[in-house]
């Protein structure tokens, strides 16, 4: 029952920011939530495994005390970068609502052990982002802001239309239709109708487009560009989590009837958002829109591992785990070269360990960590991932999975690299960089390293756990 | 098939159409009443929470609230009246028809033995298709909302004989109404051709 403080600590917080004049300590308040959040989500996490409660609507499962840490701790960096922050840009009382707001719903949708539940749960989190992705002075982000609530409204009321099928298929099959996620399983256990079959499409694809898979991709990259560096973090490492959670909940219980349509579905919408990342990849100029095609290539990665199960689950979840500190970590220090150089052009910008030495090398370690290379977590990961393709024989997809990184390899390098070494090409005058407002980044490429290098056993037993519910039959 | 079906059917193509952004909002707004209408048909009694909750939904917030909200937007911006949800071309309009057709053969497969269900299905599947044509053809935000809100209609006539609990009907409905007013607020604020110039670095405005 206490996993409820995960939604009711933001809420309370969000009502106080509202409703009193929080001023310039509304990004404090913040900040002290999100640590909050984070306490009862590591402790959660040590504790046994709750059985749904709440009418059966929540549960506290190893997927909740597995996901639930990894969003709250990087919540509240984010917190610590608005913080860091606030004598440049002060965060205004709505920016901190809606960004609590935001963190209950991402809860909300965690704790669900019903796949309504958690759309309205992801759902909210959609409307909360919209808003938060407006920049008052460019207007260009409101276009943006729309075109990102536009896709997710499709997505999602595609993912709805597929859990009305789901609803319906069990009907047809003579049991009570329910989205109760530990009633579920025993609802579809006959054969796979056409209902299931549609329903189970419809919710990837749906879910594939809040993950920014290809087709319905092209939202990401402009909002992830538009958005405020704490908001691009928002959306890439805790909304792109909760939509994941959703799509691991779906694939749990339908993997055993209707394993090869996932398989199919998943392993092309992988391999193309690879191909039209790729793509994008090599032709961008623009560092924050790179990462958000690196994001977009790593949903595919995802996609394909997922597709996969067995002996891939572990290595994806390893892998995404890994994304999210990846992703905290570069989004929040290319805001900081935004902010710094007011420029997100990468031939504009050389010199960063020189001039920012704090978001030079994180912008170094963690494109080591992006493309893939020892010792963080998305090597291991990429590697279980490439492994399993060949064992299932997939070796089509493993051969185009391989060239297509190789070219987004050398692209994200030959873009970035350059920004980094060299003389600055602009001079500007900044405060010296302190470590102290770099330590939530510090702290992310930690948890990014142990990751890689050593995995505590009560994660390993966490992780060996839901990579269990992943394999399939 | 029941008449206020064959109806709703019909309200869904009338935009396609008819250029006008005042029909667009009129067809928006039979869409829901006809599907209120449809409720009170399934649950006449209207003796459940639930019951009142989705003819609220359907009736208030689809029915009325949106298509006035953005009425009342686009009457202060005192924009044309002509308004294309599709290009206005042999070809677009033959597609609807086609997609209509699709629409109803879509339902035989899921339904081969017919049924009530089936014209829900087929008038549902109708409303997805429309809405995601226009979605597909349009870059104005007006006609993407009205395509969206198709969209949304379309899964609301599937999940018609659908029943959940009444504290999730609420949550939906004032999902539907958050986002309605967020549509509102665009409408207001996006500039009409949504084009916004790019310089040579993609994605960075001069």
């Amino acid at each position: 029952m206490t996993w409820l403080l995960l939604v009711g600590i933001p809420v309370v917080s969000a009502l106080a920011v509202w409703m009193t004049p929080a001023g310039a300590r509304a990004s404090t308040v913040l900040l002290v939530t999100a640590s909050m959040t984070s306490i009862v989500a590591v402790v959660h996490a040590a504790l046994p495994t709750e059985p749904p409660f709440l009418g059966g609507y929540v549960r506290g499962d190893a997927t909740v005390q597995l996901f639930a840490p990894v969003i709250n701790v990087i919540f509240a960096g984010i917190a610590v970068y608005v913080r860091a922050r606030v004598a440049i840009e002060p965060a205004s009382r709505r920016f901190v609502f809606l960004a609590l707001g935001f963190l209950a719903a991402s809860n909300l949708a965690l704790l669900g052990n019903h796949l309504l539940l958690m759309w309205i749960g992801l759902e909210a989190t959609t409307l909360a982002a919209a808003l938060l992705i407006v920049r008052a002075d460019v207007p260009s982000s409101r276009l943006a802001s729309w075109r990102y609530l536009l896709f997710s409204s499709v997505g999602l009321g595609l993912v709805l239309l597929g859990l009305s099928c789901l609803t319906r298929s069990m009907e047809m099959s003579g049991h009570a239709g329910t989205l109760f996620l530990d009633e579920m399983p025993a609802a579809v256990a006959g054969p796979a109708d056409g209902w299931r079959q549609l329903g189970v499409a419809l919710t990837l694809l749906g879910l594939g487009t809040k993950l920014g898979l290809a087709p319905m991709y092209s939202w990401l990259p402009e909002a992830y560009d538009e958005a405020p560096a704490p908001v691009t973090a928002m959306l890439g490492a805790v909304q792109f989590n909760v939509a994941l959670v959703l799509l691991l909940r779906v694939l749990h219980v339908y993997r055993a009837g209707s394993g090869d349509l996932i398989a199919g579905q998943l392993l092309t919408i992988g391999l193309a958002s690879i191909a039209v990342s790729t793509a994008s990849i090599v032709a961008t100029r623009n560092v924050k829109r790179l990462l958000a095609y690196a994001s977009i290539n790593h949903a595919g990665v995802i996609a394909i591992g997922l597709g996969l199960g067995h002996s891939a689950s572990f290595g994806v979840l390893l892998y995404v785990l890994s994304n999210a500190f990846i992703k905290a970590i570069l989004f929040l220090t290319a805001g900081k070269i935004e902010a710094h150089y007011g420029t997100k052009d990468t031939k504009s910008i050389a010199g960063l360990i020189k001039d920012l030495p704090f978001s030079g090398v994180f912008l170094m370690v963690g494109t080591f960590a992006l493309l893939g290379f020892p010792p963080f977590g998305s090597f291991l990961g990429e590697l279980l991932i490439l492994s399993a393709l060949v064992s299932s024989g997939q070796m089509f997809v493993f051969a185009g999975f391989c060239m297509l990184i190789t070219v987004s390899f050398v692209a994200t390098g030959r873009t970035i690299f350059p920004m980094i070494w060299g003389e600055p090409k602009q001079v500007r005058t900044w405060p010296r960089q302190r470590l102290g407002g770099a330590l939530h980044k510090l702290i992310f490429l930690v948890l990014l390293l142990v990751l890689g290098i050593y995995i505590p056993p009560q994660l390993n037993v966490l992780m060996n756990e839901v990579a269990h519910t992943l394999e399939g039959p | 098939m029941n008449p206020i079906l064959i109806a709703f059917v019909g309200v869904l193509m009338l935009p396609q159409f008819v250029a006008s952004w005042r029909l667009t909002l009129f067809s928006l707004s039979l869409q829901g009443l006809l599907m209120a209408w449809i409720s009170y048909d399934l649950h006449t009694s209207l003796d459940s929470v639930g019951a009142w909750i989705q003819m609220f939904d359907l009736a208030i917030v689809r029915g009325l609230a949106a298509p006035i909200a953005l009425y009342a937007v686009l009457r202060g911006q005192r924009a044309s009246a002509r308004h294309d949800v599709i290009p206005p071309n042999l070809m677009s309009w033959t597609l609807v028809l086609v997609l209509v057709l699709v629409a109803f053969r879509f339902a035989d497969m899921l339904l081969p033995a017919g049924g009530p269900d089936h014209s829900f299905v087929a008038a549902a599947c109708a409303g997805v298709l429309l809405g995601v044509l226009v979605l597909s053809t349009q870059t104005g935000p007006f006609s993407q909302m009205a395509g969206a809100l198709g969209i949304e209609n379309g899964i609301a006539m599937f999940e018609l004989r659908g029943h959940h609990d009444p504290a999730m009907q609420i949550a939906q409905t004032l999902i539907l109404v958050a986002t309605i007013l967020l549509f509102r607020w665009y409408l207001k604020t996006l500039p009409r051709a949504s084009a916004v110039k790019v310089s040579a670095v993609e994605g960075m405005h001069p």
